[in-house]
C-alpha cells in the first residue's frame, strides 16, 4: 500500500504492507530512536507522536498513519534539549535503551504543563518502563525540567 | 490479508456489509498485537474516521462518539462532572501512551471478559448507537454483548454511546497485581441512583455482564451476609487463570461489595 505522511518535518510517499508496525516502518527508514523493547505496549521504549499524541509505534499499523505527522526524538531534538540535559546530570541513564521514549514522554508532560509533584510525574510516566536506573533520577530529572 | 481503509462514513458500512467477517480497528492497540500472531484474516480500518470522535453534552446526556480515545474521556470535564466513574476507570486503564490510541467503541467491541471500560458503561445504562447501510438503531449496551468476545451486531458499526445525566452514587476499584498497566484480576463497578443499586464488574464471568441477583437483593431491605454470598454466586462463574484464582476473586469480590455498602450508607 501507498502511504503518504510526514515523518520529522519530512514528506514521505511509502511502498509498505498495510499491516506493518509502524515502529519497523520507521526504523527502516533509518530513524533508529524508537526502539522495540517489548513490543507489546507495556514498555514505551517504541513511543513516538502521532498527530500530536504520543502512542507506541509497535501497536501502530502502517496504514493507520496515512496522511499523518509523525515525530520522533530526531525530530523533535531542540524541543527536547531541557529534559535531555536533564536526564544527563541527574543520572536518569544507564544502558540507555529506555531513553528515547522516556525523553518524549517526560517533554510532553512538561510541555502539557504537569503538575510537579512527584507522584504526578511517577503517574505520568506509567507507560515506560527502565530496568536500569529504578526511575527516582528519571522522576528528578523530569522535576528538574518543571523548574 | 486484506486492509481496507475507511475514508467517510459511507465508505465504512460498504466495506463492513462487503466484508462482513473482517475485523474492525477502532485504535488497533489489541488488534495489532492479534495481527502479530497472524488471528485476523483481514480489517476494515475505521481510525480514519475523525467524525467518530467526540464528546457532546446535551440538554440530559452525553454523548461519545466511538473512536473517542480514554485520554480524551479522562481529560474531559463534563465527563468528570456528570459522569465521574468514566473518568476514574479511564484512570486506571493501561497506561498513557494505549489511553491516547485506544477507543472506548474499540474496548467495548473486543468484549472482553476483562475491558476496563464496560462495566462502568453497564451500571450507568449506557445506551450504544449502531449503524449499518440499512439504518440506525440504539439499543442497551447490555444487549450488545452477548457472550465471550461476542456482540449481537448485524454489519453494523458502533457510532456512539449516550449516558444519561443523572444524580448517582458510585463506586469503582480495580484489583491487579500492580499500580499501572494493570490488567484487573477483577473490578467491581456500582452506581447508585434514586434508591437503587446498578452492578457490574470485570474479570468474573466470560462477558462483562450486570450482576441482577445483587441487584435486587440489595435493592430490597434486609439481607445478611450469607444472602450476599449466595446472589453473588449465582451473577458470577469466575475462571481460575493465570492472572487469579476463583477463590481470590469471590473472596475480594465480597470484601469490595463491603467495602461499597459502607461508602453509599455514608
Amino acid at each position: 500500500m501507498q502511504i503518504r505522511c510526514n515523518i520529522n518535518h519530512k514528506e514521505y510517499n511509502l511502498e509498505v504492507e498495510a499491516t506493518s508496525r509502524v515502529l519497523d516502518v520507521i526504523r527502516e527508514l533509518g530513524i533508529t530512536s524508537p526502539k522495540e523493547g517489548c513490543g507489546e505496549g507495556e514498555c514505551g521504549a517504541c513511543s513516538i507522536f502521532f498527530n500530536g499524541k504520543l502512542v507506541n509505534s509497535c501497536l501502530l499499523l502502517a496504514g493507520q498513519i496515512q496522511n499523518a505527522k509523525i515525530l520522533t526524538l530526531e525530530g523533535l531534538y531542540e524541543e527536547t534539549k531541557i529534559v535531555r540535559e536533564n536526564f544527563e546530570t541527574t543520572g536518569a541513564i544507564q544502558c540507555g535503551f529506555c531513553t528515547s521514549g522516556f525523553v518524549l514522554r517526560s517533554y510532553d508532560y512538561v510541555k502539557e504543563s504537569g503538575v510537579k509533584d512527584e507522584q504526578s510525574v511517577k503517574d505520568a510516566l506509567d507507560g515506560n518502563l527502565c530496568r536500569c536506573t529504578g526511575y527516582q533520577k528519571i522522576v528528578d530529572a523530569v522535576i528538574k525540567s518543571m523548574a | 490479508m486484506k486492509y481496507l481503509i475507511a475514508k467517510n462514513l459511507d465508505d465504512a458500512l460498504t466495506l463492513r456489509e462487503e466484508n462482513p467477517n473482517f475485523t474492525l480497528l477502532f485504535g488497533a492497540s489489541d488488534i495489532a498485537l492479534k495481527m502479530k500472531n497472524n488471528q485476523v484474516s483481514g480489517v476494515v480500518d475505521l481510525t480514519h474516521l475523525d467524525e467518530l470522535s467526540y464528546i457532546r453534552k446535551n440538554e440530559n446526556s452525553i454523548k461519545i462518539g466511538a473512536l473517542t480515545t480514554i485520554n480524551a474521556i479522562l481529560q474531559n470535564r463534563d465527563i468528570t462532572q456528570f459522569i465521574p466513574i468514566l473518568s476514574e476507570a479511564s484512570k486506571e486503564f493501561a497506561s498513557h501512551q494505549i489511553r491516547n490510541i485506544a477507543s472506548l467503541a474499540g474496548n467495548v467491541a473486543n468484549a472482553s471478559p476483562v475491558a476496563d471500560m464496560i462495566a462502568p458503561l453497564l451500571v450507568l445504562n449506557a445506551k450504544v448507537t449502531l449503524l449499518s447501510s440499512k439504518g440506525e438503531r440504539t439499543i442497551f449496551l447490555s444487549d450488545l454483548i452477548i457472550g465471550f468476545k461476542s456482540l449481537d451486531l448485524n454489519n453494523e458499526i458502533i457510532t456512539s454511546f449516550e449516558i444519561e445525566i443523572q444524580k448517582r452514587q458510585h463506586y469503582y476499584r480495580k484489583v491487579g497485581p500492580r499500580a499501572k498497566l494493570n490488567i484487573a484480576k477483577l473490578s467491581l463497578a456500582m452506581v447508585k441512583q434514586d434508591e437503587r443499586y446498578f452492578i457490574s464488574g470485570a474479570s468474573l464471568n466470560p462477558y462483562v455482564k450486570r450482576f441482577t441477583n445483587l441487584e435486587e437483593l440489595l435493592n430490597g431491605k434486609n439481607y445478611s451476609d450469607v444472602d450476599i454470598k449466595e446472589a453473588m454466586d449465582k451473577d458470577i462463574s469466575p475462571s481460575g487463570s493465570f492472572r487469579s484464582t476463583k477463590e481470590y476473586r469471590r473472596k475480594v469480590l465480597f470484601n469490595m461489595l463491603g467495602e461499597a455498602l459502607g461508602k453509599f450508607a455514608i
